[in-house]
């Protein structure tokens, strides 16, 4: 069982990652849906460029669960 | 892998470059370049054929008539016969059977078509009179049948009742008080008044309530001073006639149809390929007396493309190979050539511009390591399984769908490494095949490679599959560089793998799994690294450039901990499921989370097994932004 240091921790690791991937893809979905109303040709790259900010929450899931396993 | 392209020039007397035209398009293996004002020695003009406005002209014309011809079942056969004919015909017998064809049909068609539309007209007049008798039928009993007065009904909405006195008040001032009007609500919006008034002054009242734009509805002459009923009775009967007339009049579309539609049809699709023909022609160029056409064919198709010419011309038309600058090279098209089990990830290629002809193709790449990160992630046999199925149903369903037959072919292999994970985590819809005892996780390498309780030999696993491939990538990057030529390029990405080796090896020795003592080897070789990092991408931007490909292989923990978070959900799935007092309840929660998982499954774990090939991998040595293989040739049908 966790201690509350580490329940903490590990709640921050992944709510403070969350919080920055939810801002920077709320930033890249406007602009996305910009670009691709322009040109939908470009809905590929927008798709990706959308998935990028995923590495910082995927990295604080990472983070929170070695420290609740660990 | 990319297909070896040749530049051909094509020439030969100017008599014949129609029909060279129309066998080049036909043989559809031409990528096109512009050959005008392209080869200094010879003066060419531009092509300008005269006939350009004619057919546009032609292909309006039928467009028109087969907008009005209903479609009729044709036997393909016959239809392909028909087309190969007309379309090696020469341009005036082309026109003049066009011309023939229509002259025959267009005023039939015509004359049809303006009839039926007449009709259409007409019966939407009735509908509205029978729509305006039927609202005010009720009044019937309150309207005066005088001689010598007419009955104009007017429509207000009930928002402007206020104004019915003020009508009122002017058509007594107009009629000299001649006039009568009965008021009723038709229905919730609508009030009709009815008016009667002295025939002399019709002109005036209709130009009264004209000019105050109020809607009336003028019953035809014919019905004036028949009770409603009868007129109703009249409309029906009227109606039925004009339908009758409307059917005759499309079984005699249908009789054209039958007879013509097939060579109009055909007439048309003709005369749209030479029109793009003629789009092309702008490319070709020419001299007083002969013609030059230029392009990129594929390797492969060289032969059957200079086959397709000499049969028709023999010696008349030259096809002659010309010799490729590294110029040329650059400016090739790309033609992808890949075995059958990688042709569906060129789809994916899509996402990123084509690459260069002298680049490496990254397709091969994503068909190895594609299937296997989306194995990684999903990893479940029940799911496995599950993806297979729903890909092949919608693989079978979809046949004439490009994109659902590629996406599903990928979801078809990415299945096999699924189903082997799944064996390998132990894993069957979660963790429902272990409590069932049916499956456990494998112990191989020392681990027990349950995904929940391997967390860490998970994230070692897939972090060392990202030093692979990236590894991959800077070694492909190093053989792009030397096929470019790009001394620059080279020493960037021979110095970032030294760079990155380095830092491994110091990891790697400091967390015991080498020897110690390869810590001052590891830093050594990071050392090495720098001057070539700072010759190849400058002196701040080279070195730094180390961060971005350390955090580009920490992205593939990503692999994961998508898993993770995976797996995790197909056990809440059976938890939640398990922990319901009725059993049906339980497996419909359970089957419930569980589909839900599959569709995050198909979607999320491409995505992101995507992302790490787009922006991970290829940065570290693809270009892109190379020139498709566009043929000249027909365009597929929509």
């Amino acid at each position: 069982m966790p201690d509350l240091g580490q329940s903490l921790g590990a709640a921050l690791a992944i709510g403070l990652a969350a919080i920055g991937t939810a801002w920077a893809q709320s930033r890249i979905g406007v602009a996305g849906s910009g670009t691709i109303a322009e040109n939908p040709e470009l809905v590929g790259p927008v798709i990706i460029m959308e998935a990028i900010p995923e590495t910082m929450v995927i990295l604080g899931f990472v983070v929170a669960a070695m420290i609740l396993m660990l | 892998m990319l297909q070896k392209m040749r530049k051909i020039l094509v020439t030969g007397s100017k008599r014949n470059s129609q029909e060279v035209v129309d066998v080049l398009y036909h043989a559809g293996t031409l990528h096109l370049e512009d050959v005008s004002n392209r080869i200094m020695e010879i003066k060419l003009e531009k092509w300008e054929p005269e006939i350009r406005e004619e057919i546009t002209a032609l292909l309006v014309k039928i467009g028109g008539i087969l907008l009005t011809l209903p479609d009729v079942k044709v036997d393909k056969g016959h239809r392909d016969q028909m087309y190969e004919e007309i379309y090696w015909m020469k341009y005036p017998d082309l026109i003049r059977r066009t011309h023939a064809a229509l002259s025959e049909l267009e005023h039939g068609v015509k004359d049809l078509s303006a009839r039926k539309s007449d009709l259409g007209l007409a019966l939407t007049a009735l509908d509205r009179y029978e729509k305006t008798i039927r609202k005010i039928q009720s009044l019937e009993d309150q309207l005066p049948y005088l001689e010598g007065y007419e009955v104009s009904v007017l429509l207000i909405q009930k928002e402007f009742e206020a104004l019915i006195p003020v009508i009122r008040h002017e058509l007594m001032r107009i009629t000299r008080n001649q006039c009568e009007m009965v008021v009723a609500g038709i229905d919730e919006d609508t009030i009709a008044a009815i008016t009667v008034f002295n025939k002399r002054m019709s002109e005036e009242v209709h130009s009264f309530i004209f000019s105050k734009n109020v809607n009336e509805v003028r019953l035809p002459p014919e019905y004036m001073g028949m009770p409603f009923t009868e007129v109703l009775q009249h409309i029906e009967a009227k109606r039925e006639g004009m339908r009758d007339q409307i059917r005759e009049i499309d079984d005699e579309l249908n009789t054209l149809s039958a007879s013509r539609f097939e060579e109009i049809s055909v007439l048309r699709d003709v005369l749209l390929d030479r029109s793009r023909e003629i789009e092309a022609f702008d490319q070709f160029g020419q001299t007083g007396h002969f013609f030059m056409v230029m392009g990129w064919v594929p390797e492969i198709y060289l032969n059957t493309t200079r086959d397709a010419l000499f049969s028709r011309f023999g010696n008349l038309v030259v096809v002659t190979e010309l010799s490729l600058s590294r110029d040329d090279c650059e400016h090739a098209p790309t033609f992808y050539n890949n075995p059958r089990i990688v042709r569906p990830f060129e789809f994916l290629m899509q996402l990123v511009s084509p690459p260069k002809y002298n680049e490496i193709d990254p397709s091969p790449l994503l068909a190895f390591f594609f299937p296997l990160f989306f194995g990684l992630m999903v990893g479940d046999i029940g799911y496995g399984i599950v993806i297979l199925i729903i890909a092949l149903a919608v693989k079978m369903r979809f046949k004439d769908l490009d994109w659902a037959q590629s996406l599903m072919s990928i979801m078809i292999i990415s299945a096999v490494p699924t189903i082997f994970f799944g064996y390998l985590f132990g894993e069957f819809f979660g963790d429902f095949g272990e409590m069932m005892g049916w499956i456990h996780p494998v112990h191989l390498f020392g681990v027990t490679w349950n995904r929940i309780e391997a967390m860490i030999p998970f994230l070692i696993f897939a972090i060392a599959l990202g030093v692979i491939h990236i590894f991959l990538g800077l070694c492909l990057g190093i053989v792009n560089a030397a096929r470019m030529r790009n001394k620059k390029h080279l020493c960037e990405k021979v110095g970032m793998l030294t760079a990155v080796t380095g830092i491994i090896l110091v990891i790697a020795a400091s967390a015991e799994f080498i020897p110690v003592i390869l810590v001052s080897a590891g830093i050594i070789v990071l050392i090495l690294a720098f001057p070539l990092l700072i010759y190849g991408g400058g002196a701040v931007a080279g070195p730094l450039e180390i961060m971005g490909t350390i955090g580009n292989i920490l992205s593939y923990a990503r692999i994961m901990a998508i898993g993770m978070a995976s797996v995790i959900l197909a056990m809440v799935a059976n938890t939640l499921g398990g922990s319901m007092e009725v059993a049906l309840l339980g497996v419909l929660v359970a089957s419930l989370l569980h589909i839900l998982n599959i569709a995050l499954a198909m979607f999320s774990p491409s995505l992101h097994s995507v992302r790490l090939h787009v922006v991970e991998c290829y940065s570290k040595f693809y270009e892109g932004g190379g020139n498709p293989y566009k043929p000249f040739k027909k365009k597929p049908e929509v």
